[in-house]
């Protein structure tokens, strides 16, 4: 699955920054790596102030002067535009039709020995999807925490699941590549809410291989964690028997001189002996407890590590685009050798092919892995088409 | 591996009220398509690579493919936590400076401690400054006032836990910790693993060519003090993943994938490092009538001396050193012992060690040094050599006698200024001729120009000597480089050239191998320069001073081919990894 983060480049820091900019109506003026950015009276953005000069790359040519800002992938001058430009319209539309665009095949196709010598694409009727990009982010003892985009892309009415659709978004969303422009969404809060729902529980199926992973690592440090303890606790055990060992014999002793001494040192051995075994009773009283823990697994420790262990996965739309596609079907022209076959196919625009084809011989659907192997008997994956093969000489 | 349900997944699908209420805003939703490439760029990895680099100075360090790599996989896919394990002599220490110095561009460098065996701590010190201009106060420097006074700090890691310094080095709350030698930390029953595994650090880096020293135990203790948890239990490690007889793995591709989450390990022959051919020639001089007199009185005097007062050690040590290197070095030595310091219970005896230095007319060794330089001047060009000895005296008339000879000659040492120093390398370079140089050049200067290099007299510690052809027989020479080393029949740098260098072959190992050898040694309590003094003042007859050297040779040789043998037992372990095999 696609991570949708962009890597920040210095070539994407200017980029992103120029485009906002002029966005908000500014003109640049740029002198080797110093834009000097000039901006309508019109608008209002704390980011901008009279004289503003943005210096690319390292914060040292900068050197303290007024109304100077560094714009590096770390500068926070870039934070803010970052962080204004996100929030400024995370819902929008878009469109992408045929026209223009490349037929997608699908993978099993192209992987095939088989040639698409032609594909045409005929669309029926419009239809609406929305991308959804969301913030993910699996917390749990600092050591593993982790944080990542993912896009998902459900049809708006079927709520049928679209993964082409993510990749097709972020291509056309990329900051090399984005031609496309976008309008005012048309869908209704209400429905986009359901299929948010819907959205959050098929996120969760896509993600959760990372999670496992994740959660298999924390448990994992649990585990070592409550092994120490135990370990620990088992040491003191025996530290505390031996002090017992220690201390009782040390009362036997004084208890043979209460016996045989005079009143004075009677006495003083007596005091003594209280003392001790006043200690000797605490210690008997914390062996007990230890054991007592010991004996029901240190519970209430282990769930205090497990909690703090705990994988804490949380996830934020953080925008929504919809998507107006097409729908119809394509007509693949197949050529193997001498041999020639039409495939007419369920298709999509960004989407591709939206319907399962099985081999003619097994049945099996054509897929990322089971290619297609042959068009002369039916179209045929590329297992039959060996066996057959082998079996005609 | 087992099962492990211990710990609670929690899923919180956070509130869409502010998305959906952008739905019906009023924004300019022209600016969409802006908005998203900004959420995807705020999820990007902050420009992930070493801007450092730039900064470097070519000519003070090259980096190799797999050293890059290596610094930026700790950094950035380990997250700052990684065991560095690459062979011997990969250069993990230009790592760990390339990691150093990226976190200092990136200012997350605010505290610094490098822990390394003894031996290895002041050329740590130097190799950072040189190479990678990083300024580290070491624990032997005159200047260091405690962990709780510097920033930058490399120490012996032996010193960090001394009891004085335990508690200041536990206290701290450092930035980034170093721990070179890490398998010097395998046993958790140990003082120094008790140390590492309570230091509070947020990075580290660790490093060994061999994580594995007896058993599998070892690489759990270590990448545990790293990634504690990685491995899960102590138990669990060895049910899973050691066969119950110790000697083969089970689990292997699991417990590969594991190691690459904090592991690089790189191997000699997936580099593209390649050393032209290198030769020693030793040469070994009959010292006149005078200069074995002089010898044998200063040896005297020195054993006499350190038998009724074993404190004057480093200054015992020093003489019995220049006696070998030049009369000029001992005389300075001499006269500063008699006038400045008003030494006199030895007084008669120095005074007659003076005799003997004016009683020298030739010096052989300066007249054998000709030779070899008027070899270099008619078969290399521009008859480049470096000449190499550790004293500044010596160093005077070794210059004062080429010049006489018409030699073009130039003199390298501490006492000039850095500018000085570019501009002595660069006139040496375009004119040729002779360089005479303390150990003070620098590692990081760049001498492949030149391939013939002589040690006029000899460091009694290995890591010196290797040093010093480093600075010829680096990566770029592109000529086999020679290796003159001279010495007088008889004396205690014969001994040290034949009974030990040659016997642990040493001019033929790299950097890497030696460190390994002598960080062992040390392990086992020594210092080789204590080593050699000894066993030369405590030989009562020249058979016992043989048998002595003997002796310590065979140590070398078994520390040598232990660190081998550990070495090989390590490849065939991780080897065995890339291969993929598995024994279940």
């Amino acid at each position: 699955m696609t991570d949708a983060a962009i890597p920040v480049t210095q070539s994407a820091v200017e980029r992103i920054t120029e485009q906002y900019l002029q966005s908000l109506g500014c003109t640049i003026e740029k002198q080797d790596n110093q834009w000097v950015i000039a901006s309508p009276d019109s608008t209002h953005s704390e980011l901008l102030t009279d004289g503003l000069t943005l210096v690319c790359g390292d914060e040292d040519d900068v050197g303290g002067r007024d109304n100077f800002e560094p714009l590096h992938p770390e500068s926070a001058f870039f934070q803010r535009i970052l962080s204004q430009a996100s929030e400024r319209c995370p819902t929008g539309k878009i469109a992408i039709s045929s026209a223009g665009n490349d037929i997608r095949i699908p993978e099993w196709l192209r992987q095939s020995d088989v040639e698409v010598s032609d594909a045409d694409f005929a669309p029926y009727y419009d239809r609406t999807a929305v991308v959804i990009l969301y913030q993910v982010t699996i917390e749990t003892v600092s050591e593993y925490q982790s944080e990542f985009l993912r896009a998902i892309a459900l049809d708006a009415r079927s709520e049928e699941f679209l993964p082409p659709l993510e990749q097709t978004f972020l291509e056309l969303t990329s900051l090399d590549g984005a031609t496309v422009t976008s309008d005012q969404t048309e869908i209704d809060p209400t429905d986009a809410r359901e299929l948010l729902d819907t959205a959050n529980e098929r996120l969760i199926e896509r993600i959760d291989e990372t999670i496992d992973d994740i959660h298999h690592e924390a448990s994992r440090a649990a585990d070592a964690e409550v092994e120490e303890y135990r370990q620990m606790q088992q040491q003191r055990i025996q530290e505390l028997q031996e002090k017992r060992s220690s201390l009782s014999s040390k009362v036997d002793e004084l208890s043979e001189r209460i016996d045989s001494s005079e009143e004075a040192e009677r006495v003083e051995a007596l005091k003594k002996r209280k003392e001790l075994k006043s200690e000797l009773q605490d210690v008997d009283a914390e062996l007990k407890d230890i054991r007592r823990l010991r004996d029901q697994g240190f519970r209430e420790r282990q769930s205090e590590i497990r909690e703090r262990h705990a994988l804490d996965v949380r996830t934020k739309p953080v925008t929504l685009t919809e998507v107006e596609y097409e729908r119809g079907e394509v007509e693949f022209e197949l050529t193997m050798g001498e041999h020639r076959r039409t495939v007419t196919v369920g298709y999509g625009s960004g989407v591709g092919v939206t319907e399962a084809i099985d081999c003619a011989s097994c049945n099996e659907k054509f897929s990322d892995h089971t290619h297609l192997g042959s068009i002369t008997r039916g179209l045929k994956c590329e297992d039959c088409a060996s066996l057959e093969e082998s079996r005609h000489g | 591996m087992g099962s492990y349900d211990l710990v609670d997944v929690e899923v919180t699908h956070e509130s869409a009220d502010d998305l959906l209420d952008s739905l019906s805003g009023d924004s300019d939703s022209e600016d969409h398509i802006q908005s998203v490439q900004a959420v995807r760029l705020q999820a990007g990895q902050p420009d992930s690579e070493l801007r450092s680099l730039k900064q470097l100075d070519e000519d003070s360090v090259k980096l190799l493919e797999h050293q890059v790599d290596a610094a930026y996989r700790a950094l950035f896919e380990m997250d700052g936590k990684a065991l560095l394990a690459d062979e011997v002599g990969l250069g993990k220490t230009i790592e760990v400076g390339m990691i150093l110095k990226e976190m200092h561009f990136r200012e997350t460098d605010n505290s610094v401690l490098v822990l390394t065996p003894a031996q290895l701590a002041k050329q740590w010190q130097e190799e950072l400054r040189e190479k990678f201009g990083l300024d580290f106060v070491c624990n032997y420097d005159d200047e260091f006032e405690g962990f709780d006074n510097h920033d930058y700090i490399i120490a012996s890691i032996d010193t960090a836990k001394s009891e004085r310094h335990r508690s200041t080095v536990l206290k701290r709350n450092w930035d980034v910790l170093v721990l070179d030698e890490a398998h010097y930390v395998k046993n958790e029953e140990t003082d120094r693993y008790e140390l590492i595994d309570n230091l509070t650090y947020n990075y580290a880096f660790f490093l060994t060519a061999t994580p594995i020293q007896n058993e599998l135990t070892d690489l759990y203790n270590v990448v545990s003090l790293l990634r504690p948890g990685l491995f899960g239990t102590r138990d669990v490690f060895h049910q899973y993943f050691v066969n119950s007889n110790q000697e083969t793995l089970v689990n292997r591709n699991e417990l590969q994938d594991r190691l690459n989450e904090v592991m690089i390990r790189n191997r000699r022959a997936d580099t593209d490092i390649d050393f032209t051919d290198r030769t020693i020639d030793t040469r070994t001089f009959h010292p006149s009538p005078a200069e074995r007199e002089l010898y044998q009185a200063v040896s005297d005097y020195v054993k006499g001396a350190y038998s009724q007062d074993q404190g004057q050690k480093l200054v015992l040590m020093l003489l019995q050193k220049e006696v070998v290197s030049s009369p000029a070095a001992l005389k300075e030595t001499i006269e500063k012992r008699l006038y400045e310091q008003s030494e006199l219970t030895h007084a008669e005896e120095l005074e007659t060690i003076l005799d003997r230095i004016e009683a020298i007319d030739a010096v052989t060794k300066q007249e054998r040094l000709l030779d070899i330089v008027e070899e270099a001047r008619e078969n290399v060009e521009k008859g480049r050599v470096i000449v190499f000895t550790q004293f500044r005296a010596t160093q005077r008339q070794v210059l004062d006698r080429l010049a006489s000879e018409g030699y073009t000659v130039h003199s390298f040492h501490g006492g000039h200024s850095s500018e000085e120093k570019e501009q002595i390398v660069e006139d040496f370079e375009a004119d040729g001729g002779v360089l005479v140089s303390t150990d003070a050049m620098s590692e990081g200067r760049n001498l492949q120009f030149c391939n013939i290099m002589v040690n006029y007299d000899l460091p009694w510690n290995p890591m010196r000597v290797e040093q010093r052809i480093g600075r010829i027989h680096r990566i770029g020479q592109k000529r086999s480089v020679y290796i003159f080393n001279m010495a007088l029949e008889d004396t205690i740098e014969e001994y040290v050239l034949d009974r030990l260098y040659h016997k642990i072959d040493l001019f033929q190992q790299s950097v890497g191998e030696l460190s390994s050898i002598l960080s062992r040694l040390e392990e086992s309590g020594t210092s080789f320069e204590d080593e050699i003094f000894e066993r030369l003042v405590n030989a009562d007859s020249e058979v016992d001073l043989e048998n002595n050297f003997d002796d310590m040779a065979v140590d070398l040789q078994e520390q040598r081919d232990l660190a081998d043998k550990l070495e090989e037992f390590n490849s065939g372990v991780f080897n065995g990894f890339d291969l993929g095999a598995s024994d279940d």
